[in-house]
């Protein structure tokens, strides 16, 4: 009973249905905007939106392929004939570039897949396009896997990554799980969700907004005195607050999440759910397919937000008014947009992948790791288990706060 | 039932809310005036466990509160001056939501609620959101949803400040019917709620209580020192400067004094029966709120 009403004094406000459309129609927005923005190019020009999409699937359909040496080899093979024609090939006084046909015909239809296999040859943090493909030397093979495993080596080795030999072990092993030869396949919508999770930070901020009168809006209200003196005032009635937040941040959580995966995938389709992430850059270390690592990060930003729920409370527990709590909860969520990592170790760097606003972007390209002694966990599982600590260590004060809490 | 306070005291910073306040409450209605300021409301306060007590202890039958637990509560029914209701939940929900608070089962939380709200008449409203409620309305809310557990310890601070002479009735109506056999303490600084419903007043001042005593007797320490004369106009402005003037009438061109003071104010003034009213008067003076008379 006492979880129904707590649950319904939240939902009932007008202030909670206005916060969470806002939130929800912001979301959309932002998910919405790689829809309405997509364009892509034929022959005959740009072709955006909708339409954009369905050329662009269209065109990756023969491109569901498995990466074996044998398949690399030969569509490199294919490029650098093409680069042998001079015919083909334009120069913009820096590079060279395929024109004509023969750009619109071989290259356009599979040019990611393209730079993903030029790329594969560059160097760590240098990024290639397929017109570097003519200066592989292929003749006794692409060595595809070989050249990733060395990528690999000398991102782990790089002086200024500073890497333990644990680090470096745990992520050879890690990449050792990754299967190969690689499967690719269409995988634009997973692409955008990846790339966007940290939009979703409004949505942790509304649900904020909402809960952060949940004790503090008692005191406000002048409600405390009279629901304190009940059987259940300092015990069930903690507990019913405490879980009708989190219920309702749930709830909330889960509108966001339909919300923001839901109009990508509705536009993009569910393909590629089941490809390995490699395959949009094949030193990611993680093997996950696509679904996988999206479910990983919004479990991951599920426990962000329960962290921001237990802070929001604890904060509301102990002032006098909800708009003391969100001055503190605001810069919480969004200074850290305004702080750049320069790296991925050091204290400095380590700390920011950390904060509530880095840890919704799950960098999977990145080799973040954390050293306990012999122990080393990524980034994404210590994010998981700070989060989880960090919420388990704050419920328990949030609710003492409301206890110890003096009516004055 | 016994509910006792030994030495209690509420300290802020140098300046004591509450001093030294003992008081033994058996069943029956108590009346706490007070001048605004006075401790009344902290006092309350500490009595339904949502404040601390500096020193002293308060204990139900022997125990403390801290030894009784939950216990404490359930025997216990507060409607705190000035509190706020749930704008956007019906009367209805919110007693349904406070039976909750305090621990009664789901069907006895419905036949409660029902009873009471028929009580302190808003079943007719009943499923309208109390954000439509007059003042007065949401003041019987407050005494219904304090009556929920049946207490045995009702604790009402100011409950008729801000109600129409007429809501002051009916509400004082409504307290009388749940006196009985329960410990009522009510606290005003309307002098009329207390002369009418009370058993026994308790006066405070600057945090201690300067008189615990049955109403019929509470008058007892100024009889002898109420006065009543009839002068002119420009008398009654000097008397009004020099003596404590409880009411001035005006009666043709002429104006009756009540006043009170030591000794005859004046060879004719005549000797009257004091009420409670002059009795705050006399311990609060002229800083008494004359407004609040009906």
């Amino acid at each position: 009973m006492l979880l129904k009403y707590e649950f319904l004094k939240i939902l009932r406000k007008k202030s909670t249905l206005i916060v969470m459309a806002i939130s929800l129609i912001v979301t959309g927005f932002f998910f919405g905007l790689p829809i309405m923005q997509y364009q892509t190019y034929n022959q005959n020009g740009i072709i955006k939106g909708t339409a954009g999409i369905a050329y662009e699937k269209e065109q990756c359909k023969a491109l569901s392929v498995l990466l074996s040496e044998e398949y690399i080899t030969d569509t490199i093979k294919e490029v650098q004939e093409l680069f042998k024609n001079p015919d083909n090939v334009g120069y913009d006084g820096n590079e060279q570039f395929l024109i004509g046909n023969a750009y619109w015909n071989e290259i356009a239809p599979r040019e990611k897949l393209l730079n993903l296999i030029a790329n594969n040859y560059s160097e760590p943090n240098e990024l290639l396009g397929y017109n570097n493909l003519p200066n592989l030397d292929i003749a006794k093979g692409a060595f595809f896997y070989q050249t990733r495993d060395s990528k690999i080596k000398a991102l782990l080795n790089n002086p200024s990554h500073t890497f333990s030999s644990e680090q470096k072990q745990y992520w050879n092993r890690m990449v050792g799980k990754v299967d190969i030869p690689l499967q690719y396949g269409y995988h634009e919508g997973w692409n955008i969700i990846i790339s966007s999770f940290e939009l979703l930070m409004f949505g942790v901020l509304a649900i904020c907004i909402v809960i952060a009168p949940v004790f503090s809006g008692e005191y406000q209200a002048g409600t405390d005195a009279v629901i304190l003196c009940g059987k259940y005032g300092k015990t069930k009635l903690v507990t019913a607050k405490i879980a009708a937040s989190f219920l309702f941040g749930t709830i909330a959580f889960v509108f966001h999440i339909v919300v923001a995966c839901g109009l990508p995938l509705a536009a993009f389709g569910l393909d590629g759910w089941n490809l390995p992430l490699q395959i949009a850059n094949t030193t990611i270390p993680y093997p996950f397919t696509f679904l996988q690592a999206v479910l990983i990060n919004i479990g991951i930003i599920y426990l962000v937000l329960l962290c921001m729920i237990g802070l929001t409370l604890l904060l509301s527990a102990k002032m006098k008014n909800p708009y003391f709590v969100l001055m503190i909860v605001v810069p919480i969520l969004f200074i850290p947009m305004f702080l750049t990592p320069n790296g991925t170790t050091g204290a400095y760097n380590l700390t920011l992948f950390l904060l509530p606003y880095r840890s919704t972007m799950p960098e999977l390209d990145k080799y973040i790791s954390y050293q306990l002694g012999s122990m080393v966990l990524d980034v994404l599982t210590i994010r998981g288990i700070l989060y989880t600590l960090v919420t388990i260590i704050l419920l328990p004060f949030a609710g003492l706060g409301f206890k110890k809490h003096q009516v004055m | 039932m016994q509910l006792q306070l030994q030495n209690l005291s509420k300290q802020y910073g140098a300046k004591y809310a509450v001093n030294d306040v003992n008081a033994n409450f058996v069943p029956g209605v108590y009346g706490l005036l007070g001048a605004n300021g006075a401790g009344k409301t902290t006092l309350m306060r500490m009595i339904c466990g949502v404040l601390k007590p500096t020193s002293g202890d308060i204990r139900l039958n022997g125990k403390t509160i801290d030894e009784l637990g939950e216990q404490y509560y359930t025997h216990l029914g507060y409607m705190p001056q000035d509190f706020g209701f749930y704008p956007d939940f019906t009367a209805q929900e919110f007693m349904l939501y406070m039976a909750a608070v305090k621990g009664l089962d789901k069907r006895k939380a419905i036949t409660r609620t029902k009873e009471l709200l028929y009580m302190v008449n808003l079943s007719d409203v009943a499923d309208k959101k109390i954000k439509s409620y007059s003042g007065g309305m949401k003041q019987r809310l407050g005494i219904a949803q304090a009556e929920l557990n049946n207490p045995s310890i009702l604790i009402l601070d100011e409950p008729t400040a801000g109600l129409d002479p007429k809501e002051r009735v009916r509400f004082r109506n409504i307290l009388s019917n749940l006196a009985k056999e329960k410990i009522v303490i009510l606290s005003t600084h309307i002098v009329s709620d207390v002369s009418y419903i009370a058993d026994t007043v308790l006066m405070m001042k600057q945090g201690q209580f300067l008189i615990q005593e049955k109403k019929q007797t509470v008058t007892a320490g100024i009889k002898g020192k109420v006065w009543e004369l009839l002068v002119n106009e420009n008398t009654a402005v000097e008397y009004s400067r020099h003596f404590s003037v409880v009411n001035l009438h005006h009666e043709n061109d002429m104006v009756r004094l009540r006043i009170i003071n030591e000794s005859a104010p004046r060879e004719n003034a005549q000797p009257v029966e004091p009420n409670l009213e002059d009795l705050f008067l006399f311990y609060f003076g002229e800083t008494t709120e004359k407004q609040e008379e009906i």
